[in-house]
């Protein structure tokens, strides 16, 4: 019982969100289970910028640098484009987050030093970077250039010699469920735990916490480069089912896209994010049918409602009342 | 050496000298206040201590060590705990929350706590052990400016700064206060050095007093000495008396 009441309460949301997601390829076609690989990858690409945004107070604009490097990262890997020895995907996966981490802290270490760039500013810069990033992408040929890398090959859970290759979306999705789990249950777990009560303390006063001996600087990066390899690991795994890396992977149109599913989702809960992510995707499949471009008007207008009316999110708003009514708190 | 010693430190704001060279030696375990007029430089004196900014001339030593030009963090892991003019607390967080969040700058993040039992102390030293699950954003003005006190026990300073600590307070409250910073005092291990404009609190505290007018010492001594000075009656008291009757 108390094991119920300390561990376990709290985390159903999480559970229960997951456990519906993996029984729905029982019910519907091969079609839908391709989608829903895609929706798992971009909400975990969601969690990576609620992680850094809603909970660390870090608006990075330019989320999908980390995502596009990844998915490069990947694609270049396990093309066997470095060496054929590192073909392998696990050793992608690892490479991904590895870069993206990376790259983060490299980038991080200039954006937070000293007195550090805040709010706006910062994510003007990251957008910016994200921007020259794509234009770099589009141009260096050996990475494909404008056309991107094509045959990227699926997700290889075998190892020394035996292959076990994901070319089916059904264990496809099996295998991205448990991943994207596994991350959202430890991310839930990461915030309820001291760092998250830091995350929290340093999102609304960080000039506080330099007058408790804490390095603003090293928390800063530590949540900046948790997110980033997240973000790239979901670029990895994005190129193993879609077979494709390009120069949009890692640009200014899937920054603002991840940006708004997280807005409408509802920032500051992760599993909001998550669902925002997925929700607006299967949004955008039904209403561009029907409505063609013009469904990026309503995706707008729905934005504003959501910033204006509900600025904690569509999703997150009456997540919490639920919550609060079953007095669990969900994150 | 003093524990806390600023020698003719002098802060330059432009052509103002907001510290003009400021002397004042502070012995362990002692509790002094630091009163004077507004813009007199005593908030100053406190941003150059805990490294907001570093004196332009002179030398601060804090334990031995010269702390004039570190940086805030690097004082504050000293033993250096300051508690600002307007609470200083993180709303979201809840009491107990808000004072964990010092305890886990010497420690690994994932480690699970072990300190929960001082904590609990400090809770019911700062009266608060009924509002520990409560989010600080609900405290009243007198409750936040506790829980920050209690932030800073939490952080386990040698020397603590306190900027206007009753600021907003009711006369019951600000007693409880007073008692509470003698209660901290008590043990000998920990020095404060308060910034004060209630004078019925500083009587209360019972304390030597430095006063600071223009950035410079005006005079120093105890409490009664102080009162009955001409000068400082003049500078302080008598404009206090007067805009009070």
């Amino acid at each position: 019982m108390e094991f119920w009441e300390a561990k376990l309460k709290n985390k159903l949301p999480v559970i229960i969100t997951f456990g519906s997601l993996a029984l729905i390829p029982l019910f519907v076609g091969d079609y839908w289970i391709s989608q829903l690989n895609y929706y798992l990858v971009y909400g975990l690409f969601a969690l990576s910028l609620s992680l850094v945004w809603g909970y660390g107070g870090i608006l990075c604009l330019g989320q999908a640098i980390f995502f596009g490097i990844g998915a490069y990262v990947m694609a270049v890997t396990t093309k066997g484009m470095i060496s054929p020895i590192l073909m392998n995907s696990y050793i992608g996966l690892a490479l991904a987050i590895l870069c993206s981490a990376a790259f983060a802290a490299l980038l991080g270490s200039f954006l937070f030093a000293g007195k550090g760039i805040n709010g706006a500013y910062l994510a003007i810069v990251t957008l910016a970077i994200a921007i020259v990033l794509e234009r770099l992408m589009s141009n260096w040929y050996l990475l494909g250039g404008y056309n991107g890398l094509l045959d990227v090959p699926p997700l290889n859970l075998g190892a020394f010699g035996y292959d076990i290759e994901l070319w089916d979306s059904l264990p496809a999705f099996y295998t991205l469920w448990v991943i994207v789990f596994s991350v959202a249950i430890g991310l839930t777990y990461l915030v309820r735990s001291d760092y998250g009560i830091l995350l929290t303390s340093i999102k609304t006063n960080p000039d506080r916490l330099a007058y408790f001996g804490f390095s603003i600087l090293k928390l800063k990066l530590s949540v900046f480069c948790l997110s980033a390899a997240i973000a790239g690991l979901a670029g990895a795994l994005f190129v193993t089912i879609d077979g494709f890396a390009s120069p949009t992977l890692i640009g200014f149109t899937l920054s603002t896209e991840v940006l708004i599913w997280v807005a409408i989702g509802g920032k500051e809960v992760l599993l909001a994010a998550f669902l925002g992510a997925i929700a607006t995707r299967i949004a955008e499949s039904w209403l561009s049918e029907i409505f063609g471009d013009y469904w990026i008007l309503i995706l707008g207008i729905t934005f504003m409602v959501s910033v204006v009316l509900l600025p904690k999110g569509l999703i997150a708003t009456p997540l919490s009342h639920i919550g609060k009514r079953l007095s669990i708190k969900i994150d | 050496m003093s524990f806390l010693e600023l020698r003719s430190i002098t802060k330059r704001f432009g052509g103002l000298k907001a510290v003009d060279d400021f002397s004042l030696s502070l012995e362990k375990g002692s509790l002094t206040a630091l009163i004077g007029p507004n813009g007199c430089g005593k908030s100053t004196t406190f941003n150059l201590i805990s490294g907001t900014f570093t004196p332009d001339d002179g030398s601060i030593h804090f334990d031995g060590i010269d702390i004039s030009l570190l940086p805030a963090q690097q004082i504050a892991r000293l033993g250096v705990g300051r508690k600002f003019q307007v609470p200083a607390i993180f709303p979201e967080l809840t009491v107990f929350q808000n004072l964990k969040v010092p305890t886990l700058q010497s420690k690994s993040y994932f480690s699970r706590s072990g300190s929960n039992h001082m904590l609990l102390e400090i809770l019911s030293q700062i009266r608060l052990n009924k509002k520990s699950d409560t989010p600080a954003s609900q405290l009243s003005h007198g409750e936040k400016q506790w829980l920050e006190i209690g932030m800073i026990l939490a952080q386990a300073p040698k020397l603590i700064l306190l900027d206007e600590p009753t600021a907003g307070m009711t006369a019951t409250e600000t007693a409880a206060t007073a008692e509470l910073i003698k209660d901290i005092n008590k043990s000998g291990d920990v020095t404060i050095l308060v910034i004060e404009h209630d004078i019925g609190f500083i009587e209360q505290l019972q304390c030597p007093l430095t006063v600071m007018a223009r950035g410079q010492v005006l005079k120093s001594g105890s409490f009664d000495t102080i009162r009955n000075d001409k000068e400082v009656q003049e500078l302080y008291f008598g404009k206090e008396a007067s805009a009070h009757a």
